[in-house]
């Protein structure tokens, strides 16, 4: 099914409903889109306990389930019985989505490191060090994966054996997960910029400075570049210059990434708030409370949006009402993973739930 | 209002002290008796000068500007001129490096001391961190020798630390949620007291401040504190560096009086919390020290600056009750049993309802602790 399983060159109607293979879905972030409309879970199918905080989110493939926790350790969990198939031990603590690519998962470590681990067998194929912690999930395109750093630094790896292809200081921490496009690079900053840079080479094609730091991953579609600011601003930028086409001011800081789907967009917002914009022209579509606090992305499933904000809530896409609502999954920092008529959720505390 | 204190025996450090007493303002017939508490420092640790109440006992600078924060966002550049301007006032020092090198040298490990709960609302300021940060980098030290720290991870997560503060610097979270595993405390430093029968009665200090760092620089905010009264220099120092402190409250009963500052006493705390920059950028009034509800934080652009945490937070209990007094909401003195709620939605919309009887009167048990002036009339409030 996965000829190359570079998720990035493949939307995701390509894909298996049943596969989640990076943060929000697939690397264009669309989130989910194309997967049949979500309906509310009845039940807990099973409950995993990984033994440490989780503050990353799940990805899925192939009836496995990869989750990262704070501990350290990448658990793989059997989908079909909710059991542990392998566990793979990182030597630093885990902030960072897990990413497929071919036969390795990969995923950043507190230690600066980012492993590839043999998806079957739960074996390290190759780490790569930067200096400082990686938060951010790797990305892949083109055999090269790109991940940002603490160190203030953009990196590009071989992803068959982590040899460096480039690497890119900017300006500030980096806990942002790049999007990688064909040609360009977009990446968030905490010095408040969001940068272009050239896949090829990791110059900076431009950079577009906002109010503050920016702790957001970029979503890129149709030439816009989509992001959040600790400005408390969502931005749409020119992907080709970065020149500001709109942006919309929220209640707080914004650490939330939008998902996108066709000329939807949504994205959380500290001030507990999920808001739902027109693509095109920045037009707010509505704005509906769901937590105290909103640091996590939404995902899409056609006609609703999933989000994790101390419960999980679905809201319907066209009038932003809660469609219905689990008081599992508390965190504000997860994503759900939406397989079919399953919802995988991670937990805070370390739980890990299959609902059906 | 005065707690009397008898101290029964021992001395701080690495013998015990043990404290008795009971606050004339809790009702007697309510009030679970206040156990023996047992405070176990680092052995041998040498006091130093700088140690609580520090270089200016009784002193504490006061600096507004209501430009510093406009509709919730914090100048940087304004902000930096306030803290120059109060550390300059604190110290006598015409340079701002030499105010910062009385009390950092180029050669210490710095811990700054952050308060992420209540984040994003109301929580140390990034802006205020930066320039703190640039400030100890200025006198020379390294950026990996600084580190900023609090208890839970997660909290510091929902500040947006990580990605607002600059290259290099280490961001500590003690722990992470929900565990009760003592991995980064020390185990020989420890507060022990049974207070409500709770199966683990100890707290322990968190390993970097006992060994690692050199200095703290305390950044507490200026809030209302359902527990405490208020929570300021004194409570961010010592439950946040100390674990398994919310055991000392429990509806409506809170022993945060006082051992918020019998905690401050313990050896190396003590010594290495050289500095108090209070955040009153934003200051809740009430629903403290977690609400995200606007209504009660209110954005004067404060910066206080101490050395003394006592004299601190005696200016901010002030600056607090006449917040909610103007807002006619009860006093924090206030012990009246019709004034509680156990439901957590009523409290944080109704200023008048409250989860515990409140312990402003830590603040003076640390006083008589030795840790500062509680006395406004002999606190040196500097108004710039």
């Amino acid at each position: 099914m996965f000829s190359d399983l570079e998720m990035t060159t493949q939307i995701a109607k390509e894909k298996s409903p049943r596969d989640w293979p990076t943060l929000l879905g697939d690397n264009a972030r669309t989130a989910g889109q194309g997967l049949r409309p979500l309906g509310s879970p009845e039940k807990a199918v099973w409950q995993f306990r990984t033994g440490s905080a989780v503050r990353s989110a799940p990805v899925l493939h192939d009836g496995i389930l990869y989750v990262a926790s704070v501990n350290g350790a990448l658990h793989a969990i059997d989908v079909a019985a909710g059991t542990s198939k392998w566990k793979f031990e990182a030597a630093g603590q885990v902030h960072s989505t897990p990413a497929l690519f071919g036969d390795a998962i990969l995923f950043g470590c507190d230690n600066g490191k980012v492993y590839a681990v043999d998806r079957h067998l739960g074996k390290k194929l190759w780490d790569a060090a930067s200096q400082s912690e990686v938060w951010s999930s790797p990305v892949v395109r083109n055999g090269v994966v790109f991940f940002g750093s603490a160190d203030g630094k953009v990196y590009a790896m071989d992803a068959e054996k982590g040899h460096s292809r480039w690497s890119q200081e900017l300006g500030g921490r980096i806990y942002s997960t790049p999007y990688a496009a064909e040609h360009q690079v977009y990446v968030g900053c905490g010095d408040g910029k969001v940068y272009s840079l050239e896949a090829a080479s990791g110059k900076v094609v431009w950079s577009t400075p906002t109010g503050n730091g920016i702790d957001s991953s970029p979503a890129v579609t149709e030439n816009v570049v989509l992001i959040g600011s600790e400005d408390f601003f969502v931005y749409a930028l020119n992907a080709s210059t970065g020149e500001v086409r709109w942006k919309y001011e929220t209640g707080l800081g914004i650490a939330s990434s939008p998902a996108v789907s066709g000329d939807f967009v949504a994205i959380g917002s500290k001030d507990g708030l999920l808001y739902a914009f027109d693509l095109q022209t920045g037009q707010l579509r509505w704005k509906t409370v769901v937590g105290e606090v909103v640091t996590a992305s939404p995902v899409m499933a056609d006609d609703s949006v999933c989000i994790q904000a101390g419960a999980t809530l679905a809201l319907d896409v066209a009038s932003g009402k809660v469609r219905w609502r689990a008081d599992l999954g508390g965190s504000i920092q997860s994503v759900p993973v939406l397989a079919g008529d399953t919802i995988y959720l991670a937990s805070l505390n370390g739980e890990i739930y299959a609902l059906r | 209002m005065d707690r009397r204190t008898f101290v029964k025996a021992g001395c701080i450090g690495s013998a015990s002290l043990l404290v008795q007493g009971l606050d004339p303002m809790m009702r007697a017939d309510s009030v679970p008796v206040m156990p023996s508490v047992e405070l176990h420092g680092l052995p041998d640790y040498k006091p130093s000068p700088l140690g609580l109440p520090g270089l200016f006992p009784g002193r504490v600078v006061e600096i507004r500007d209501q430009n510093a924060i406009v509709r919730n966002r914090i100048s940087q550049p304004i902000v930096r001129r306030m803290l120059e301007q109060a550390m300059k006032e604190l110290t006598g020092e015409t340079s701002v490096r030499e105010a910062w090198a009385k009390f950092i040298e180029p050669k210490d490990v710095v811990g700054i001391k952050i308060n992420p709960s209540g984040a994003p609302a109301c929580c140390s300021s990034p802006e205020i961190i930066r320039e703190i940060i640039a400030a100890v980098r200025a006198i020379g030290v390294p950026a990996r020798s600084i580190l900023v720290y609090d208890r839970y991870s997660y909290e510091i997560d929902v500040g947006s630390y990580q990605a607002l503060l600059p290259t290099g610097i280490r961001i500590v979270g003690i722990q992470d949620a929900f565990t009760s595993a003592i991995a980064g405390y020390e185990p020989t430093v420890y507060c022990d007291a049974n207070f409500f029968g709770e199966w683990e009665t100890r707290s322990y200090m968190a390993s970097i401040v006992a060994h690692e760092v050199t200095k703290i620089i305390n950044v507490p905010t200026m809030k209302d504190h359902s527990a405490s009264g208020v929570t300021g220099a004194l409570k961010n120092l010592a439950y946040g560096t100390f674990n398994n402190v919310a055991r000392t409250h429990r509806a409506p009963h809170s022993f945060t009086n006082p051992l918020v500052g019998m905690m401050c006493t313990v050896e190396p705390l003590r010594s290495k919390a050289v500095l108090h920059i209070m955040d009153g950028m934003r200051q809740v009034w009430h629903g403290g020290p977690l609400t995200q509800v606007q209504n009660f934080i209110e954005q004067p652009g404060i910066l206080l600056v101490a050395t003394d945490p006592v004299a601190m937070d005696t200016i901010e209990l002030e600056a607090i009750e006449k917040k909610r007094r103007e807002h006619g909401a009860p006093s924090l003195w206030q012990h009246d049993p019709a004034s509680i709620t156990p439901d957590t939605r009523v409290f944080f919309h109704d200023a008048s309802k409250n989860l515990f009887f409140r312990q402003p009167g830590h603040i003076v048990a640390a006083g008589k602790l030795g840790l500062g002036v509680a006395d406004l009339k002999q606190i040196d409030h500097r108004v710039l």
